[in-house]
């Protein structure tokens, strides 16, 4: 879903959505550390089933993020199952921010023009 | 599709499109653990094995495609990945004979450290002697030909690294072949000196595209291992 909207949208305004599903994941992981099938779970859940990664989506933006060393790997047993848990790194705080503030800027930009249609 | 199946065939197009093998490893070892954990999910929806089987291959999708998602992710990554153009084409017309050069005189002091312990008198008393002469013209044509080959592997190891196609590893060889084949190193008695020449010199020549060679014959062979591990 998330890869749908941003190749629909990426003609008028690939900086701004080309950051979503990278402020998605760094969202979820700065409040904890997590292993790609959770984060796919809760992207799902906590956006009410809106938005979903496609299962195997979820690694290339890990590693992709890993590389630009805003995350952090480690493989770790967990209740006799091995996996490979991602948590946030400095860079990547700063990142979030920067995400963050951009997200706001916008939406908040949309929302105007939106009430405005609708006045 | 058994699990067996979908990560041996991501395994497979992975190592066809070039991902190094560390990589490798790890993408289809964490792709095998997504596998399980959505397996496990339909399992406790109270599915049937097979079902929960079949289930977790749909949700995960094409290996294939996947494969190729991973790939474009690792190029994006790194500089030379998402720059290959620049990288592999027009990089190396600059970089090669600076870095040559550089190699070379590595090379040679190196040489010079080791059979002279850096004695300059010793170095000139060895020009005057025909034998010792012919010595250090062969361990100058040796520090030519490690010093193209390490450009050459430096550009290789650079495209492995960032998962770029095969041709443009190809394409780098071949202009650090180039480069081989007109640039030269010489001495002579009490003289070095290194500069263009229009007379080809084929073994420097030949160096980087044998390089090229075995690196595609061996990725060649590696994708056979994998195809025929896969077709037993």
């Amino acid at each position: 879903m998330v890869r749908g909207i941003v190749t629909a949208m990426k003609k008028t305004n690939p900086s701004f959505l080309n950051g979503v599903p990278e402020l998605l994941v760094l969202r979820l992981l700065s409040r904890r550390e997590m292993y790609g099938y959770q984060i796919v779970e809760e992207i799902r859940t906590q956006t009410g089933e809106t938005l979903s990664f496609g299962e195997g989506c979820i690694y290339p933006y890990l590693h992709y993020l890993e590389a630009e060393k805003q995350v952090s790997s480690q493989r770790r047993e967990v209740e006799g199952r091995n996996r490979n848990y991602y948590k946030l790194t400095a860079r990547g705080r700063k990142r979030l921010e920067e995400l963050t503030t951009e997200w706001k800027r916008v939406t908040t930009g949309v929302s105007l023009l939106m009430e405005e249609q609708h006045a | 599709m058994p699990r067996t199946d979908f990560t041996e065939q991501l395994r497979r197009r992975l190592v066809e499109l070039g991902c190094p093998i560390v990589q490798v490893r790890r993408l289809v070892q964490e792709v095998a653990d997504h596998h399980e954990d959505l397996k496990q999910a339909a399992l406790s929806e109270g599915l049937s094995e097979t079902d929960a089987e079949s289930r977790a291959n749909v949700q995960l999708g094409d290996p294939l495609v996947l494969a190729e998602h991973l790939m474009a992710a690792l190029r994006r990554s790194s500089w030379w990945g998402r720059h290959f153009l620049i990288g592999f084409c027009l990089l190396p017309l600059l970089a090669v004979p600076v870095l040559w050069t550089l190699f070379l005189m590595l090379g040679l002091s190196l040489e010079f450290a080791l059979g002279f312990g850096w004695d300059w008198k010793k170095l000139h008393v060895a020009t005057d002697n025909p034998v010792a002469f012919h010595h250090l013209v062969l361990a100058l044509h040796g520090a030519d030909y490690v010093a193209i080959a390490l450009v050459t592997l430096l550009f290789c190891w650079l495209a492995r690294r960032s998962g770029v196609s095969l041709k443009w590893m190809v394409i780098a060889c071949a202009i650090c072949s180039l480069y081989a084949s007109f640039v030269y190193a010489r001495i002579w008695p009490h003289n070095f000196e290194v500069g263009i020449t229009w007379t080809p010199q084929w073994i420097e020549a030949a160096i980087p595209l044998l390089i090229a060679g075995a690196i595609y014959a061996f990725r060649r062979r590696t994708t056979q291992c994998f195809q025929e591990k896969v077709a037993v």
